[in-house]
């Protein structure tokens, strides 16, 4: 009797180091990505490196009544979704008006660059740092399930998982919120069609 | 569909509009081949006669494409090591929860899921599906724990080798005072052998783990020879664990405090490898 009760003892000291290592070895890959994604929806780096490791105490705080066997990006989304809101709330950020274009908006159908093959042209010249900025400038709504969904490379079940949504949902809103970049990048370009053979002209996402 | 009145023009009209109005929506899960085969049936035959929506897809699909070019931004070294210090820190202070209590947030988490929205009951989100989704260990976005061609990697082809030798033989019979408890203890599983063998030119232990009809083998390898391919490296660092298969079998790799931890399996038949239930040497 004596020996099973210090075995046991030892099985829970051990479980207890054993989660530590479970939660570097399962979470810690994820802090690039997470980070990303962050920085990606907020208004400067240092904000996302609060909102990263605001997620990585809480997944810490949680991670003991994670199921083994859960997606644990999806998961580690899923509560930087959560901070990030938080965030919001705390600066009292209003919401942006995301609005619905259809598919004859006369932006998408006037100019050239809105067919297929201008368009595949105009954004060949939008640089990395615009087409970003270009996203972080979406409302809110549109902007989460492009993120999750063309940076994150995440199918429309697990973005519906993590933001709390209806698969539907992410569909209606990843199509209104492409279309509507999609806006946006064709009145730059035609706006300013000088800059889209620049393809040197870099512009910083937070200034 | 069966009683809809015989079309008028003008009703025809309206229908071709409310459906126009209503597959703007689906545009995305069209372009991104997340649509059921009703709807993308539905989706194809009105983009056949609707040039604007057309473009729409195309645009929606490049737009997709050129998004998925821009690399991920780097963390900064400096912020990295904050990281790291605020988390050993926390880890310190806070004495962990111990074992695992019921995931009350993840069962709420499944439950709002609503098994049909707009795209109809078809492909999406049945309960059951769902569920079985997570419980795949590590389901990375990309698969990337997933390592296609499992022979060049010299321990890999070791214990799948040290595995057919093991089920074309008798096992050894444990000695009596042998330690027979598996790195990976599961429920129901029974220990039936125990052996030292040689994995990546170094010793190794194997334990033959019979579950339900199979025979799985676990093979606890020094850490070296665990992290010695890249392929290996990569995939654990982004999905916690690597997988592969040859043929018939299935081996997953799972890194262990100071070991790592290689397990072989008929293919379809390797229980959820539960790492909390793993001991910690
Ligand atoms: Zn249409």
């Amino acid at each position: 009797m004596v020996n099973k009760s210090t075995d046991s003892k030892r099985v829970l000291k051990m479980r207890s180091t054993g989660s530590r290592q479970q939660f570097d070895t399962l979470v810690r890959p994820w802090r690039y990505r997470l980070y990303g994604v962050a920085q990606r929806q907020s208004a400067s780096p240092e904000i996302a490196e609060d909102w990263t490791q605001e997620t990585l105490l809480r997944a810490w705080r949680d991670f003991g009544q994670l199921d083994d066997h859960v997606a644990i990006y999806a998961w580690l989304l899923r509560i930087l979704n959560r901070v990030v809101a938080d965030g919001y709330r705390r600066d009292n950020r209003r919401q942006q008006l995301a609005p619905v274009l259809t598919t004859e908006d006369a932006a998408l159908n006037e100019h050239p660059c809105a067919a297929p093959g201008p368009f595949e042209q105009a954004l060949k010249h939008q640089t990395d740092a615009q087409l970003t900025a270009a996203v972080h400038d979406l409302p809110d709504s549109f902007r989460q399930v492009v993120l999750l969904r063309d940076f994150e490379d995440l199918s429309y079940q697990d973005i519906a998982q993590i933001l709390d949504l209806a698969p539907g949902t992410v569909m209606s809103r990843l199509s209104r919120g492409r279309r509507l970049l999609a806006e946006r990048l064709i009145k730059v370009a035609s706006d300013n069609p000088a800059a889209s053979n620049n393809t040197h002209t870099r512009v910083n996402p937070h200034e | 569909m069966s009683d809809t009145p015989p079309f008028t023009s003008a009703t025809e009209n309206r229908q071709w509009s409310d459906l126009h109005d209503q597959i703007q929506d689906w545009l995305a899960g069209y372009a991104d081949g997340e649509l059921d085969e009703h709807h993308t049936t539905l989706v194809e035959a009105h983009l056949a006669g609707c040039e604007a929506c057309r473009h729409d897809v195309e645009r929606q699909r490049m737009l997709s494409e050129r998004l998925q070019e821009i690399p991920a931004p780097r963390l900064s070294p400096a912020f990295a090591k904050r990281l790291d210090d605020t988390l050993v820190s926390a880890q310190a202070s806070n004495k962990r929860p111990i074992g695992h209590r019921p995931l009350t947030g993840l069962k709420h988490w499944l439950a709002r899921l609503s098994p049909s929205a707009v795209i109809g009951g078809g492909g999406w989100a049945v309960a059951m599906v769902l569920a079985a989704m997570l419980l795949v260990p590590n389901l990375a976005p990309d698969r990337s724990n997933q390592i296609a061609v499992a022979n060049h990697i010299p321990m890999v082809s070791d214990v799948l080798a040290d595995y057919q030798r093991a089920v074309g033989n008798d096992l050894p019979t444990p000695s009596r005072d042998a330690d027979l408890s598996p790195p990976m203890p599961w429920p129901n599983g029974r220990v039936l052998a125990r052996w030292t063998t040689s994995v990546g030119g170094e010793p190794a232990e194997a334990y033959a783990v019979r579950l339900g009809n199979s025979l799985i083998v676990q093979y606890q390898i020094s850490e070296r020879v665990f992290f010695r391919n890249p392929d290996v490296r990569q995939a654990v660092a982004r999905a916690g664990d690597f997988r592969t298969r040859d043929n018939e079998l299935e081996v997953i790799g799972v890194p262990m405090q100071a070991s790592g931890l290689l397990v072989v399996a008929p293919s379809g038949n390797l229980p959820p490898i539960d790492k909390s239930a793993m001991s910690a040497s």
